[in-house]
């Protein structure tokens, strides 16, 4: 079996007396899309926060192709080959695409001058790769729908040398078509073979099309991981729920 | 395929809808209007050699001042302390060539009396910025300080220094100091001989009359080019959209948005700090009270001129076009004699708030009516 890009062994996170992560394991492999799943509050945010270097581990170790890395700081992160797709895309809705794509990165000549033409080609034919062919690399983010800003903040954070996409619940907050859009694009990635993709979902369809594998968390702890043969659609709407049988929580409620 | 059916319906436009969509359309349809209604009601006075001089003048200081306004604007941030900085930096410059180089190291010249107050200026610029980005407080609030404590100062030192709020009488440094020269001395006088070669711009004894525009002209013109061109062109000025946009965004993409804001700071210094150092070389005078309300006169022009108040949009011709603008109808009470001086600032109080509408819609269409 090939060896993991990115490898996590019992990560811990305290904030004071609170363990957000109480030992998480993963692991995830390039070509393939590994989902992360959970309730509200069961550590999802702290894991990748934790993965794009914003928190430190308290404790536990990070693999990145069987070395151990310790990341001080998102830059860290990044220069490992871990990009962080945030839920708000850290996009600009007032600037150009191609201004948005090459934020903080911007290709220049002499006196600091942009190669706008060089870059605008560029946002383009990077986007196209993924499944959006812009004619216009030159309009505002801000007349772009919701999952054309995901595609764009994807590609981006490839271009810049991605090799761990961690997508934070990029099919929240948008519409049935533009959510198809977003996972359509999440295949064209994972068909590249060369990218690992985290993708962290609340929506057990949306996992169930794309994913390869599967991790679910509980109130900071893994509470079941496979691979997609390996968990099937009943043990999947169990863990979904973290962990309780449809029953039990039909019980519950039925005790009011 | 969906996605692409879906880039593509952004409505495709012409050339002219596309003119008619950047953000300086307004403020030069303006400009165009007051030009000739000016030209009108003056009698073409106000575009005779002597009014065209006098007209850029004005024009040059504000658009000077206002451009440093917009492109800090552009970045999220006000500067309220422009006017006292003008203030400041005419007083400094002033005071040293009449007393003399601070600490006793004897007579100042012209230039040293300049580049003295432009490090003091931009170090204040420097530090109001280190202020806005460490504390995180509104620059309208931390810039406001600075105006009175920038304004008490000077005059401050003019009574301790020179027991009288203003200095006058200094010697024309302009006929031995280029460097005056070129900051209060005359420009393009190629201009008006090629005028007077035409055949125009005769005195009433028939000799060449103007003989060249302000050298603030010049400044003016140097600083919109840099400005244009940096915003533009250059990656500082993606950078200063990005910051001014959405921050929080620019940084995650490692745009550094304390030293963008903080370089921007210290621009706004070094533009009052040019607006000062015309005004001292040209009259040879200083007084406590110059630059008052020109940190207002900035913003209003900026915003004219489409600059968004909440950041991240504008354009540098627009603001150039702005300036004329204002220039021209603050000075209009020169050419048309009959109108009380104060229809300027009903003009501008109802320009200003027509801008503010206009850049409000385009900002809503640029980002799909969020």
């Amino acid at each position: 079996m090939a060896e993991p890009y990115l490898r996590v062994e019992n990560l811990v996170k305290r904030f004071g007396p609170f363990t957000a992560l109480g030992g998480v394991d993963l692991e995830v492999f390039p070509g393939e899309v590994h989902c992360l799943l959970g309730d509200n509050g069961a550590g999802k945010s702290t894991l990748i926060k934790t993965l794009a270097g914003v928190h430190q581990p308290t404790e536990g170790k990070i693999y990145i192709e069987g070395k151990p890395v310790t990341f001080r700081s998102p830059r860290d992160a990044s220069a490992a080959g871990i990009g962080t797709v945030y839920q708000d895309l850290a996009l600009n809705p007032l600037m150009s695409v191609t201004r948005n794509f090459f934020m903080g990165r911007e290709l220049t000549g002499p006196l600091g001058s942009l190669r706008m033409n060089e870059m605008n080609q560029i946002a383009h034919d990077e986007m196209l790769k993924i499944g959006i062919d812009f004619s216009d690399p030159t309009q505002a983010v801000g007349t772009m729908s919701g999952g054309q800003r995901q595609t764009l903040a994807i590609a981006r954070a490839i271009y810049f040398g991605a090799k761990v996409l961690i997508l934070d619940e990029p099919t929240s907050a948008l519409g049935q078509r533009q959510q198809m859009g977003v996972l359509k694009t999440v295949k064209r990635v994972r068909a590249r073979g060369d990218i690992a993709i985290i993708f962290i979902t609340h929506n057990e369809i949306h996992s169930r099309l794309v994913g390869d594998r599967y991790t679910f968390l509980a109130l900071g702890k893994s509470i079941g991981a496979g691979t997609a043969a390996e968990i099937g659609d009943k043990e999947m709407r169990r863990l979904m729920s973290g962990g309780a049988e449809m029953g039990d929580l039909k019980a519950e409620l039925d005790a009011i | 395929m969906a996605d692409l059916n879906e880039a593509n319906r952004l409505q495709q436009e012409t050339a002219l809808q596309k003119l008619l969509r950047r953000p300086e359309i307004g403020s030069f349809v303006v400009m165009i209007i007051i030009i000739v209604a000016l030209a009108i009601a003056s009698d073409g006075k106000a575009f005779n050699p002597l009014g065209l001089k006098n007209n850029i003048a004005i024009i040059a200081q504000y658009g000077i001042i206002a451009t440093g306004a917009a492109v800090l604007m552009i970045a999220g941030e006000f500067d309220l302390s422009i006017g006292s900085m003008i203030g400041f930096a005419g007083m400094s410059m002033a005071m040293m060539l009449k007393w003399g180089l601070p600490f006793g190291l004897g007579e100042a010249t012209p230039a040293a009396a300049f580049f003295i107050t432009l490090a003091m200026t931009l170090g204040i610029g420097w530090v109001i910025g280190m202020i806005v980005v460490r504390s995180g407080l509104s620059s309208f609030i931390v810039t406001l300080a600075f105006l009175f404590f920038l304004r008490g100062v000077t005059e401050v030192c003019f009574r301790l220094i020179n027991q009288s709020t203003q200095i006058s009488g200094l010697q024309d440094f302009k006929l031995e100091s280029w460097f005056a020269d070129i900051m209060g001395g005359e420009v393009f006088g190629w201009f008006y001989d090629f005028w007077f070669a035409l055949g125009g711009n005769l005195n009433r004894n028939g000799e060449q009359w103007v003989h060249g525009f302000d050298a603030r002209f010049f400044w003016w013109i140097v600083i919109v080019c840099v400005a244009y061109f940096v915003l533009s062109r250059t990656q500082i000025g993606n950078w200063i959209y990005a910051t001014g946009d959405n921050k929080e965004a620019a940084r995650a993409n490692g745009v550094p948005v304390d030293k963008v804001k903080v370089g921007l700071f210290m621009f706004t210094a070094f533009c009052a700090t040019m607006f000062a150092a015309c005004q001292v070389y040209d009259t040879n005078t200083s007084d406590a009270a110059k630059g008052n309300l020109m940190e207002l006169f900035a913003i209003a022009i900026a915003v004219v001129g489409g600059t968004l108040m909440t950041g991240g949009f504008g354009s540098v011709l627009g603001v150039v076009f702005g300036a004329i603008t204002v220039g021209l109808v603050a000075n209009a009470v020169f050419f048309i004699p009959a109108i009380d001086g104060a229809w300027f600032r009903v003009f501008l109080g109802g320009i200003l708030l027509a801008a503010v509408f206009a850049n409000e819609r385009i900002r809503k269409r640029i980002t799909g009516g969020i």
